[in-house]
Order: C-alpha cells, then sequence, then structure tokens
C-alpha cells in the first residue's frame, strides 16, 4: 500500500543523541539516527517488496512533500541528505498534509499508511499533540469528522530513549491520535537507548510487522504454487446490520473452479492483486527473490504461469476461495499503458452470497453433476447469470400514477386500443382491466365513472364508417364500469359476445 | 454491530371516513384530443381522495425500498378506522408491492358510512408497536447465532403515520399512547419466543391536508420523547406533493441518492424518426458517490432533482455504448438502483435497454473537457445495479511482466491442455433448492479438482504419456472418474494392451519436439519412463472404486516391473488373449440384439470403412472393431445402398471358414507358431 514517510524536522530533531559505547565516534543527532532508519527501511522494501510506492512529507509548523509517490528508492535516500531544521512539531499540520497527498493521489478507497517519524516531542500550543487531542474531546469522541475518511494506519516511530521520562505520557498521546483517525497503527520505540543499532533494530522490526511481502500458495486440487500477492491484502473488518465482520485472507488461496469472463460479469472487488509466482524452496526461507535469483528460477515450471497462459487463452476466471465464507477470482489482466501480462487477483466481499448473480457460492457445482450440462451440448449456453426471484418494479409494468402524465398515458392506452375496436379487443379489456385493478388498489373509484363517461363519448364520437361492435363492445365496458362488479375485484370485465365478435373469433 | 432501526417499517394509515375527502387536486386524463379536430370538450378532470393519495405514496416507499434491499429491509402496512388491520406479514413472502396492491383492493377505500368518532388512528399505532414487537426471520436467526456470544439482539423499528392531525395537543396524546403501548408490549413480550420488547422505535407523523388549506403549522424535527422513543412530525399537501414528501423521507431513511443520467439518446414519441436526449433520474445508497462527495470534488455535479424530489442529484452523463462491454470492468463497488419515476417513457427505455443485457458507461462531466468515466450501468440476472469504477490512480501500475518472473522462460506449458481442463471444471449454480447436493455442491467442485490433478504434468516436456494421449485415449480421462462401468474398464485396458504392443513391435514413442527435460532418449528409457507415468497415473486413482482396481489389476499383469521374463508375458499374452475374447464375445451379444436394420446399418459400416475388402474377410473385422458408423459419411446413392444390402445379405448366408470355427476366440490365427517362435527367441 501506499506508504507516507512523515518525518519530523521540527528544531528537536536535532538534538544530540549520547552514544554510550560510542567514545571517540562522531556525534549523531535524532534526526541522522531518523535518516539511518528510513534508509533501513527502504533498504528492505527494494529487496522483499519494492513495488511499493512511498513518498516523502517533511513537517515542522508547515508541511511539504519533498518526494512524490514514487519506487525510486534511491531519490528519496539523495533528498534526505539535503534535509535542513525548522522551527517547531505541529503535528495537526503534518498529519493534514500526509492525508492530502495520500488522497490527492489515491483517491478515498486505496489502503494507506503514514509513517511518523519524531523525536517523542509533542509540541506546544497551536497545532500540538495536545491541542488536537483537546479540541477532539470538545467535539465528542466519535465524531466522524475528526477521522479520516480513507483506510489510512498510522504508524508513529518514535526515536527516544525507553528511559526518557516523558516518553510515556508521548506514547500514550500517539495512542489516542491513532484512535482519534480511526484505522489502526502502532507506536515503536527503541528497546535500548537510542543509537544506530536500536534505531535499525525498530525499522527493521517495524518493516517485518507491517511492510513484509505477502506470500502464500496457489492451489488448484494437487497443482500448486508459491506466490507473492501484491499489494498484500488488508484485514476485513466492517460493522454490517446485525454483524461484525473481521476477516483475513488465507494463504493458501484455493481455486475451487472456473468461470467464463462474460459470466462473472464485471464484479465488484473489494481489493485487487497481482499475483506472482515464487520458486518452490523460497517461499517459506528467505523470500526476497532477488534479480540474480530470478535469474534461475525462470526456468523452473510455474503453475501461475500455466494458468495466466490459459486464463488469457480462454477468457476465462478461475474462482477462488481466500478466507473463510470469503472468495475471489483469478484472471489475466493486462496493464493498460504497458500492455505486459499479469494474474490478478480480485477479492470480492466477504459472504456466499455477495454476487447474487452468481448464486451462492457454496452453491457452484461442477457442471458434470448435472444431468443435462448447463452449458449445452455444444457449449452455446450458460447457466448464469441467476435469475432473481422477485422482480423489480421496473420490470413488473408496475402502475404508478403519482404523476398526472402516468395516469395518462394509462388512459391513452385504453383509449388507443378502444378506437380500433374490435381489431383489437383483447388488448382493451386488458388494459381496461388493469387500469380498473390499480384503480381499485389505490381507491381511486372516481376514476372508473371518468373512464366509463369516456368510453361513452368514444362511442357517440364514432364515425359512420365503424364496424358496428365497436359500438356495442364500447357502450357494454362503459356500462359494465358503472355497475358494482366493477368495484369486486374478482370479476374481469369481458368482452360483450355479439354476433360480430362471434363472426370476426371464426374469421381467426 | 448495528442494529438498524430501518430493518422493520410499519405504514399506519388513516382509514377513516375523512380519509375519503377530495385531495382538491384535478387531475385531467383527458387530454390527447388535439389531433381529433374541434369540437370535442374534454371531461372533467378527477381528484383523488386523500386516501389515494396516501396509498399511492406509501406503496411508492415500498417500491423504492423492495427494489434497493430486496433482503434485508422490511415494511408492513396497517390500516387503522374501528379497529387495525395488517395488510402484510414480515414474511419474506409478503414483502412485495404487487402483495399490497393486493391486500389493499380487498382493504378497499374508507366507508363513507363508518361512524367517524369510532375511528381512531390510535388503534393503527399500538398495533404497529405490536408488530414491530414480532421478530422477523432474520432477527430470529440473528437471535439464535447470538445466543452463544453472549450479546443481545437490539429490536429497533420505525413508524410512519399519515393522517390528519388537529393540534400539538393531538400530537402529544398520540405520542403517549405509542410509549404507554411500547411499555406494555414490552411487558408481553418479553419471554415470547417470536415477539421481543422493542428497544427503540422512531414514530413518523406525516400530516395531509388538502391542496389549498392552510394549517397550522405542528411539524416539528425529530425530538427524544423517551430513551425508547422519537417522534417527528411532518406536514404536507396531498396530492403529488404527499408523495415526494414520502419518497423524501424514504431517501432519509435508507441514506439514498440520487444521479440524473444525462443526455440519453431516444427516439422520439410522436416523431419516430428523430431522436432527442432524456435525463433520467436514478435512486441507489449513498455509496455509489462516496468518492465525490467524500473528496468535495461535486461542483457542477450537483443538481437540484429533476424530478421534484426535496433533494440534490448528481449528474453522470451517458456514454454510448462500447460495443466490448464483455471485458471485465475495474469495478469496485455495484449497488442496485431503480428510476425515480418508474413509469416514464425515457425510464421504461433506459430500464429496458439495460435489462436486455447491454450495458451503459457513465461519465462525469467535468470543466476543461476532460473524460472521467466513473460509473457503469448494468443488469444482472433481472436486476439493475450501477457499478462504480475505479477512478483514481492505482498502485498496480507497471508491474512487471510475469514473462520476467519465476517460471517466465518455460515455452513449453499446456496452456492448450489448461484451456480444455479448465472448462471440464466449469462451475454451474445448484439452484434447486428441492433437490438437496450432499455434500455442498462447491466441496464437490472442490473434490472433482482434486481428483483431475493427482498426475497432471503442467509443461509438455514434463511428460510421456500427455504427448501420446491419441495412444492411451480414452484411459487418461476415464481413470480420473470416480466410478468406472465394465465397459469403461474395458476401454482402459485395451488402451493398456495397445501400448503393450506397440512396445512389442518396438514402435517409436512419440517424443516431443521440445527438448525433454529427462535424461534418457533412448527407446527402452523412454518406454520406462513411459511406463512409469502410466502406472503413477493409475495408481493415484486405484482407490477411487474397485472398477479401477481392475484397471491397476490389468496394468500390473501387462508390465511387471521386475523385468519381462518368459513367464509374465506368457500370462501377458494370455490376459490379451482373455480380453480379446471378452471383447469378441461382448461385440457378437451386440451385434445378435441389433434389430436388421441395424445390422444392416453396422455392416454396411464397415463395408464403407473397408470398401476394398472381399465381403468374406469382414466378420473378422466386424467382431473386433464395432465402431459407429461415422454419421459425417455422405449420402450414398440407392446404388450403393442396395448393393450393400445384397452384400450384407450374402454375407449372412456365408458358411464360416473351418479354421476359425475350431479357434476359441473365433478367430483363427494364422501361422500359430510364429508368435511363439519370436517370443522364445534368446534375445
Amino acid at each position: 500500500m501506499p506508504t507516507v514517510i512523515l518525518l519530523d524536522v521540527s528544531l528537536s530533531m536535532s538534538r544530540p543523541v549520547k552514544m554510550e559505547n560510542s567514545a571517540g565516534s562522531e556525534d549523531y543527532n535524532r534526526r541522522n539516527l531518523a535518516i539511518h532508519g528510513i534508509n533501513t527501511f527502504l533498504d528492505a522494501l527494494s529487496v522483499k517488496n519494492k513495488l511499493e510506492y512511498v513518498s516523502l512529507v517533511i513537517f515542522s509548523s508547515l508541511y511539504e512533500q519533498l518526494v512524490p509517490f514514487t519506487r525510486d528508492y534511491i531519490l528519496i535516500k539523495s533528498t534526505l541528505t539535503k534535509l535542513t531544521d525548522f522551527d517547531k512539531t505541529s503535528l495537526a499540520i503534518g498529519l493534514s498534509g500526509a492525508a492530502s497527498t495520500i488522497t490527492d493521489e489515491w483517491g478515498y478507497s486505496t489502503p494507506s499508511q503514514i509513517i511518523l517519524i519524531t523525536d517523542g516531542s509533542t509540541g506546544v500550543g497551536q497545532g500540538s499533540l495536545k491541542q488536537i487531542l483537546e479540541t477532539h474531546k470538545q467535539m465528542g469522541i466519535g465524531d466522524k469528522d475528526a477521522s479520516f475518511q480513507f483506510p489510512c494506519t498510522i504508524h508513529v516511530l518514535c526515536l527516544a530513549s525507553p528511559q526518557d521520562p516523558t516518553i510515556q505520557a508521548s506514547v500514550s498521546m500517539y495512542k489516542k491520535i491513532i484512535d482519534i483517525y480511526g484505522h489502526g497503527g502502532e507506536v515503536c520505540i527503541p528497546e535500548s537507548t537510542l543509537s544506530l543499532d536500536s534505531t535499525q533494530k525498530m525499522f527493521c522490526q517495524f518493516f517485518e510487522e507491517h511492510c513484509s511481502p505477502f506470500h502464500g500458495v496457489l492451489e488448484c486440487g494437487h497443482l500448486e504454487c508459491n506466490i507473492h500477492i501484491f499489494p498484500k491484502p488488508q484485514v476485513y473488518s466492517k460493522s454490517h446490520d446485525f454483524e461484525d465482520v473481521e476477516l483475513e485472507v488465507c494463504h493458501n488461496i484455493k481455486i475451487v473452479g472456473f468461470l467464463d469472463t462474460s459470466d462473472v460479469a464485471s464484479p465488484p472487488f473489494i481489493s485487487r492483486h497481482l499475483v506472482f509466482p515464487l520458486p518452490p524452496q523460497t517461499a517459506n526461507t528467505d523470500a526476497g527473490a532477488s534479480d540474480e535469483a530470478i535469474g534461475d528460477t525462470g526456468k523452473i515450471p510455474s503453475f501461475t504461469v500455466l494458468l495466466h497462459g490459459s486464463l488469457k487463452v480462454e477468457n476465462m476466471v478461475a474462482i477462488c476461495q481466500v478466507g473463510s465464507e470469503w472468495y475471489g477470482m483469478l484472471y489475466s489482466w493486462a496493464d493498460p499503458h504497458k500492455k505486459k501480462s499479469n494474474l490478478m487477483l480480485s477479492i470480492f466481499e466477504p459472504g456466499v452470497k455477495s454476487l447474487p448473480w452468481l448464486g451462492k457460492f457454496t452453491h457452484l457445482a461442477p457442471h458434470q453433476i448435472f444431468t443435462a450440462s448447463p452449458y449445452g451440448e455444444d457449449d452455446n449456453k450458460t447457466p448464469f447469470p441467476v435469475k432473481i426471484t422477485e422482480k423489480r418494479s421496473y420490470s413488473l409494468n408496475h402502475v404508478g400514477w403519482i404523476k398526472p402524465a402516468g395516469l395518462q398515458a394509462d388512459i391513452q392506452k385504453v383509449l388507443r386500443h378502444a378506437r380500433k375496436l374490435p381489431e383489437k379487443m383483447p388488448h382493451f379489456y386488458k388494459e381496461l382491466n388493469r387500469v380498473r385493478k390499480a384503480a381499485l388498489s389505490y381507491g381511486f373509484t372516481e376514476l372508473l365513472d371518468a373512464l366509463s363517461a369516456m368510453l361513452d363519448r368514444e362511442c357517440r364520437l364514432l364515425p359512420g364508417s365503424a364496424h358496428p361492435d365497436a359500438a356495442l363492445q364500447l357502450s357494454h365496458a362503459a356500462n359494465a364500469l358503472r355497475t358494482e362488479m366493477a368495484r369486486d375485484i374478482t370479476q374481469t370485465i369481458t368482452p360483450m359476445s355479439t354476433k360480430y365478435s362471434s363472426i370476426i373469433n371464426e374469421a381467426r | 454491530m448495528a442494529y438498524p432501526v430501518s430493518h422493520k417499517t410499519v405504514f399506519v394509515l388513516d382509514h377513516g371516513p375523512a380519509m375519503m375527502a377530495s385531495s382538491k387536486e384535478n387531475i385531467d386524463f383527458d387530454v390527447f384530443n388535439k389531433s381529433r379536430g374541434p369540437g370535442i370538450i374534454p371531461l372533467a378532470p378527477v381528484t383523488k381522495s386523500l386516501w389515494t393519495c396516501n396509498a399511492e405514496a406509501a406503496v411508492e416507499y415500498c417500491r423504492i425500498v423492495y427494489d434497493l434491499f430486496p433482503d434485508d429491509k422490511l415494511v408492513q402496512f396497517v390500516a387503522s378506522d374501528t379497529s387495525a388491520t395488517s395488510l402484510n406479514s414480515w414474511q419474506h413472502k409478503q414483502q412485495n408491492v404487487q402483495k399490497l396492491l393486493d391486500c389493499l383492493v380487498v382493504l378497499g377505500p374508507p366507508g363513507h358510512k363508518t361512524d367517524p368518532s369510532d375511528c381512531s388512528i390510535v388503534h393503527g399505532l399500538t398495533h404497529a408497536v405490536e408488530v414491530l414487537c414480532e421478530l422477523t426471520e432474520k432477527q430470529q436467526d440473528v437471535r439464535l447465532a447470538l445466543e452463544e456470544t453472549e450479546t443481545t439482539l437490539q429490536n429497533k423499528g420505525r413508524i410512519i403515520c399519515m393522517t390528519s392531525l388537529k393540534s400539538d395537543r393531538h400530537v402529544q396524546s398520540l405520542q403517549e399512547a405509542v410509549q404507554e403501548a411500547i411499555i406494555q408490549h414490552n411487558q408481553l413480550s418479553a419471554n415470547a419466543d417470536s415477539f421481543m420488547p422493542l428497544n427503540y422505535c422512531e414514530l413518523v407523523f406525516v400530516h395531509v391536508r388538502p391542496v389549498g388549506r392552510k394549517s397550522d403549522s405542528i411539524s416539528s424535527p425529530k425530538k427524544s420523547v423517551s430513551p425508547l422513543l422519537s417522534v417527528e412530525v411532518h406536514v404536507t399537501d396531498s396530492g403529488r406533493s404527499v408523495a415526494t414528501k414520502v419518497v423524501g423521507l424514504a431517501q432519509r431513511h435508507y441514506e439514498l441518492f440520487s444521479t440524473t443520467v444525462t443526455g440519453i439518446p431516444m427516439k422520439e414519441e410522436q416523431n419516430s424518426g428523430s431522436s432527442a436526449n432524456y435525463d433520467v433520474e436514478l435512486l441507489h445508497s449513498r455509496d455509489v458517490h462516496l468518492e465525490a462527495l467524500n473528496s468535495g470534488n461535486t461542483e457542477g455535479l450537483l443538481i437540484q432533482s429533476k424530478e421534484g424530489l426535496p433533494s440534490q442529484s448528481l449528474t453522470l452523463k451517458w456514454c454510448t455504448p462500447k460495443s466490448n462491454i464483455m471485458e471485465l470492468q475495474n469495478c469496485v463497488g455495484a449497488y442496485r438502483v431503480t428510476p425515480v419515476d418508474v413509469n416514464s417513457r425515457p425510464s421504461a427505455c433506459l430500464t429496458n435497454f439495460l435489462l436486455s443485457g447491454r450495458a451503459v458507461m457513465l461519465e462525469q462531466p467535468r470543466k476543461g473537457g476532460t473524460r472521467l468515466i466513473s460509473h457503469m450501468l448494468a443488469s444482472h440476472g433481472g436486476e439493475i445495479l450501477i457499478h462504480i469504477l475505479s477512478s483514481t490512480r492505482s498502485v498496480l501500475e507497471d508491474p512487471p511482466s510475469i514473462s520476467e518472473g519465476c517460471g517466465g522462460r518455460i515455452t513449453d506449458y499446456r496452456i492448450h491442455d489448461f484451456g480444455e481442463f479448465m472448462k471440464e471444471n466449469r462451475l454451474a449454480p445448484w439452484t434447486d433448492q428441492n433437490i438437496a447436493c450432499d455434500p455442498l455442491p462447491l466441496q464437490r467442485s472442490e473434490n472433482h479438482l482434486e481428483r483431475m490433478t493427482r498426475v497432471w504434468p503442467i509443461a509438455i516436456g514434463d511428460t510421456m504419456i500427455f504427448n501420446m494421449l491419441s495412444h492411451l485415449d480414452p484411459l487418461p480421462s476415464l481413470i480420473v472418474k470416480d466410478k468406472l462401468d465394465d465397459d469403461e474398464v474395458l476401454e482402459c485396458k485395451k488402451a493398456i494392451y495397445h501400448v503393450v504392443g506397440m512396445e512389442s513391435r518396438n514402435e517409436p514413442l512419440p517424443v516431443p519436439n521440445a527438448g525433454l527435460r529427462t535424461k534418457g532418449s533412448k527407446r527402452e528409457e523412454q518406454y520406462r519412463q513411459m511406463w512409469t507415468e502410466l502406472e503413477t497415473l493409475i495408481k493415484v486413482h486405484v482407490s477411487n472404486s474397485p472398477q479401477h482396481q481392475k484397471v491397476l489389476d490389468c496394468f500390473t499383469d501387462c508390465h511387471k516391473t521386475d523385468g519381462g521374463n518368459t513367464s509374465t508375458i506368457k500370462q501377458r499374452d494370455e490376459a490379451i488373449m482373455e480380453l480379446e475374447t471378452d471383447l469378441a464375445v461382448k461385440e457378437l451379444d451386440t451385434y445378435q440384439k441389433l434389430t436388421e436394420r441395424e445390422k444392416f446399418d453396422f455392416n454396411k459400416g464397415n463395408s464403407l470403412s473397408q470398401p476394398q475388402s472381399p465381403p468374406v474377410k469382414k466378420i473378422k473385422t466386424e467382431s473386433f472393431m464395432f465402431k459407429p458408423v461415422p454419421s459425417s459419411s455422405s449420402p450414398q446413392s440407392l446404388h450403393t445402398m442396395w448393393t450393400n444390402r445384397l452384400k450384407a445379405v450374402h454375407a449372412m448366408r456365408h458358411v464360416e471358414f473351418a479354421g476359425r470355427q475350431e479357434s476359441n476366440d473365433n478367430t483363427a490365427e494364422l501361422y500359430p507358431k510364429l508368435n511363439e517362435t519370436k517370443s522364445e527367441v534368446p534375445l
């Protein structure tokens, strides 16, 4: 996920660090340690997770994005060497600055993280940590406005000795801030006295816990392949109506079957990930297959590559299980700019019914168990989409007269058929009864009388050349609408049987 | 965990005689007479009653709710006059507009003859409290699930009461009645099985007055009466306004947002030659526009609802549909939509277009002319959804190609074979609820995959047997089945004997062109590898069924791994002999069972396949190679049919060759010694 390194460059960061063990060596200040830590972190990334985007933002009482999001970690390293000192720490400014650099670039749905590197001094006055907490207290906890409206964790890496008397107070304030912004995070302090070693250790530990790549196994029956999934799948944690769901993507991605791309029909996903094959042996040991290693592994057959090739050629997707009652799909995806193909994993919303048009995931069966193949003898059918059982109003010919236009259109339909009697007799009576039924549902009996008057008029206006049956049917319908029978829903107004209508019927 | 108030809504409709008063809104229904020349006086307009307007509005509320949330948002109608009547229940099958309309017919409009003093809305309100205490199917499930976790279900609901209110004191007395009812019913339902005390109730009054009548301002915003109850009062004119009001409430109650799709090209009704652009307004969950609303980047996008809803609508422009809609879109969310005016012609055109299976891209009109396609409308299985397309930068940009990674330099993957494998393992929905599928269908899919992949080499160079399928068919496709019938076992055996025959004839194996990654290019090596692979394939499936064991037995009989000494070869030959007898007897039986006509066709097939051979030889071949006549054979002339017929007749009368009659498998063995000498020649 995109990472903002939010570096405190206030004056307090240039405080020198007392080095106990390194007598005689040159002195370091906190900023040197921070840079050392960041370099450690970037080195780890470039070996193990080199597709991550990182941006460098510095803050004091102002903020500045020094390096926009990039995979060129060297650029960040070289920028770090040119830092100067600024004034006081204003955390509010720093965090809002980091937040806007994220939303400007990635919008409001990409998971991201801010790594705040500071010295444990929480600032004074406007924009200080204390002040943020106080304002928030006044607004009331749980106020939505205070939290980030996008999924972003905040980690605080604090360059202070654990022995520092003020550090515990600072740490608890940082934790409160993380709670307020609402998407989790961690506060780290070095395990031992501040030094190059302890700083490096802290950054390494942090990397392992939060930024290490996601490795797993792709399985398809007995076929399997070690894989690296990028970006790392996030824990799904959401409060739904009647249930809270907290799920983690499991490390064994298990293919359960295949579908045609047209059948899955652009399903919504909660996240998308590239799936890279890994050689068999490195999966559990040192996973960072570097470039040289890949040179050798290029010749090892990999199921992932085969799967990708076949999915691409056949234009199909593989449905896979990524957790308990949680599914996703694998397919071939080409970068729109570079035209390079890759295997992509889209993870759906958890639950067995998250894609209604596929039915329940747990009810996807091998097509062989059906007596008649659901795909047809010549592969010319598809059992998808699964149809909804209750039709929606827009496919029900729903009658709604809230607007006069709706009523007018329905009346017009009756009239149009009335003028073409007796040819349109079945249609005429069908529409008439439809309008009548709706009028009865809404208790709109006035309409029945009005309709009756209208049909009477139509009868009078019939031209001399009209079929004699037309007049008979019109007056029959008009009279029927005035009777008590018209108000009884169990009855329908049926055509009057005349000698003409029987002639017409015979002619048919 | 959220227990939404909107899970259960009760509409209390005032069904007293006062509601039969006119809404005072005239509706011209006789409007299409202009083209019929002068002299036609339009009929007098009609007016709806207050009841009709209220019923329409309430049904419209339900239409929207059922369209957008078909599962967990329930509405119940209660009519109140001298007593209270529930029109439908919480049961899922009673939760649809058609059911409500049917019930409204049965209920009928308020009766004129009812004594107004006997009627009261209080009946309806107390009944509403009672039905809110009833648990829905969903709540019962959740309660059951929660019992393990020690948390308790919260029972919440909403009452929307459509009536005419007299004064603030009237409101006051009604809310007291509801409060009282809640307390009473909570006591009653404390220990009942399908009931549960109400934890919270939202009471919404919609005071309806005829158009044009001034009324005292009794409207009041939502306020809390007690921890159990909150009350709000809305005042509206009857007629169209009441529906607008109620739909506005639905928007608030279910957090809906409106989108206006602009610039939909459509043929004009009157003049079908020309086309004009129309707009259609849709309702859906607010989440559809989260990105735009969060970023505040809605300048120029938000307009006042064109359908007159008391809200804003976000405009999205229709993009002419692309032909290739089947490709996977980068879709980050999909939500149900419903048109605000479901009956209008533009709405119907849009929905029919989408229901026919086509999709429409929607773009955000941006200043500066950049196109940003942000949404897509498409239907799935009969319902229309708006899909949110990701429009921000992706972290997946510019990845290394898969060919640069592990396994990327291998060029002989069995891509095509795996394609066939995927088609064989396509899934289909098990929709028949009546027939239980045990184990679960998905488990069966997994089992199927497991069986199919026990031996599945992924590269051409890794395998011998999968490169010579023409020699082994149908064994590899049969052996993976979970059961085999006798015929299939026979087919498998045949395939094994075929390869045995190949080896004994010392035929070369079809080695793939791409360099084999296994050592040994000598023929014996290749055979050895082939046998090993075949053995593995048969052995991994041996436990599928007893029939599979027979195949393995046959394999071990034919191919003893401890080296082919004479005895095993003899055994093998005997086994082959036995098999061939089996086959012959079997096919002779088949032949006997054939009707004249089938026999004729059968013979014809053989004569066709070997047109040069004399008829005498035919019976011999028939008994071994019973194969259906390829239907694709070109139509025959009458002459050939006649000669075939004659030949068949002759063949029937033909006297069997003595040598074959003596042989035990209906085959006259020619040069019987030849085989023996060959196998006994020391190598």
